[in-house]
């Protein structure tokens, strides 16, 4: 797919690699318990530096990737288009540029618009082109910075743009989910550019 | 004494059965299930490398450092279940990591309180500490994951809090 080339800030929505600073497992020596667990985290996960360092622990990569992958591709519930851009605002929160590339070219593929992307990049804090938009970036913010400050007028505030109960729960959860994600990605090795 | 067969996240935010939040959190049940899933294998007391004391110490500081007080008072519990010393958690929690006897546990509360506080600041010397102070790779492996999981799950137990607080 064609993308419009964004860079703000450090960070792109350029493809990037990623690789760690240990030890990976290689994939000739790895356990059969191991090589089902990358199968069922990631399509590539097997060519994947980020997959074959967590795999040291295949118990916890499993459900880490079961909790992910429900979070991210469960079907109904907040789109997924919403789901990638709380994702994106928290890894540009956090620092993380190899996610928040990654998900800024979800977005991108589900959303089919990438405006909102370049508001992001450059101040999140400002970003959105409608209420709800705004609803949903000022609450993963928030949630990612101070959660102890969360409280029901921000769940008040969701629903006033129109989201379900059902949909503010997916929200809680990408955002959530990508304080897990971010840690590991900006802790354990580094994004590669082209 | 705490019911060990019940999801944390419903039992420390207080989720009831009957309400309606149950309901909404549990049609996404995978998510549920993974989420107590991770937090078994983290904290399996047969996991080899990290005790299951120093796994429970860096998830106590997490919560005190974010702050988090409703998991904060779990860990704590879990740690008093195994006997740890009052004088070792009040160190940790006082943040003097300095004058802890294991030059090793003084390593993972320091990764620990960076990689909470300051994500960006948990980089490759920060990681390379880890090794000089004797840990393993799956060692800092399940450290990572452990913090990382922390970080998840305070925000869910926040989230879903708020949900609560505005049902009733």
């Amino acid at each position: 797919m064609s993308t419009q080339i964004i860079k703000s800030n450090g960070f792109t929505n350029e493809s990037l690699e990623w690789k760690a600073w240990l030890d990976v497992i290689e994939i000739d020596h790895a356990t059969p318990k191991q090589i089902k667990v990358l199968e069922d985290s990631h399509p590539k996960a097997k060519t994947s530096d980020y997959y074959l360092f967590l795999v040291h622990q295949p118990e916890i990569l499993e459900q880490r990737s079961a909790a992910f992958n429900a979070i991210m591709y469960a079907p109904g519930g907040l789109s997924r288009a919403e789901r990638e851009l709380a994702s994106t605002v928290v890894s540009r929160i956090n620092g993380c540029v190899y996610c928040a590339s990654v998900h800024a070219q979800r977005f991108e593929q589900l959303a089919k618009r990438n405006d909102i992307i370049q508001q992001v990049f450059d101040n999140p804090y400002t970003a959105g082109t409608s209420d709800r938009e705004r609803a949903i970036i000022q609450f993963s913010i928030e949630l990612t910075k101070s959660p102890d400050t969360i409280s029901a007028s921000h769940i008040e505030e969701l629903k006033k743009y129109g989201l379900s109960d059902g949909e503010i729960l997916d929200l809680i959860h990408s955002i959530a989910i990508f304080a897990w994600a971010n840690r590991l990605m900006l802790n354990l090795g580094e994004p590669v550019f082209p | 004494m705490t019911d060990i067969n019940r999801d944390t996240i419903d039992r420390l935010v207080g989720i009831d059965h009957s309400s309606n939040l149950y309901i909404t959190r549990h049609q996404r049940d995978k998510v549920a299930h993974a989420t107590q899933g991770s937090e078994i294998g983290l904290f399996d007391p047969n996991l080899p490398g990290l005790s299951l004391q120093e796994r429970l110490l860096a998830a106590l500081l997490a919560c005190h450092v974010t702050p988090n007080e409703i998991l904060k008072q779990e860990y704590l519990d879990r740690l008093a279940t195994i006997g740890t010393p009052r004088a070792l958690i009040k160190t940790i929690i006082d943040g003097h990591f300095e004058i802890l006897e294991s030059k090793r546990l003084e390593a993972v509360m320091r990764f620990t309180h960076t990689l909470i506080t300051d994500p960006i600041r948990a980089d490759r010397t920060a990681l390379l500490k880890l090794k000089e102070a004797g840990l393993s790779t799956p060692e800092i492996v399940t450290l990572a994951q452990l913090i990382a999981f922390i970080s998840y799950q305070i925000r869910l137990a926040a989230g879903l809090s708020a949900m609560k607080s505005l049902e009733r």
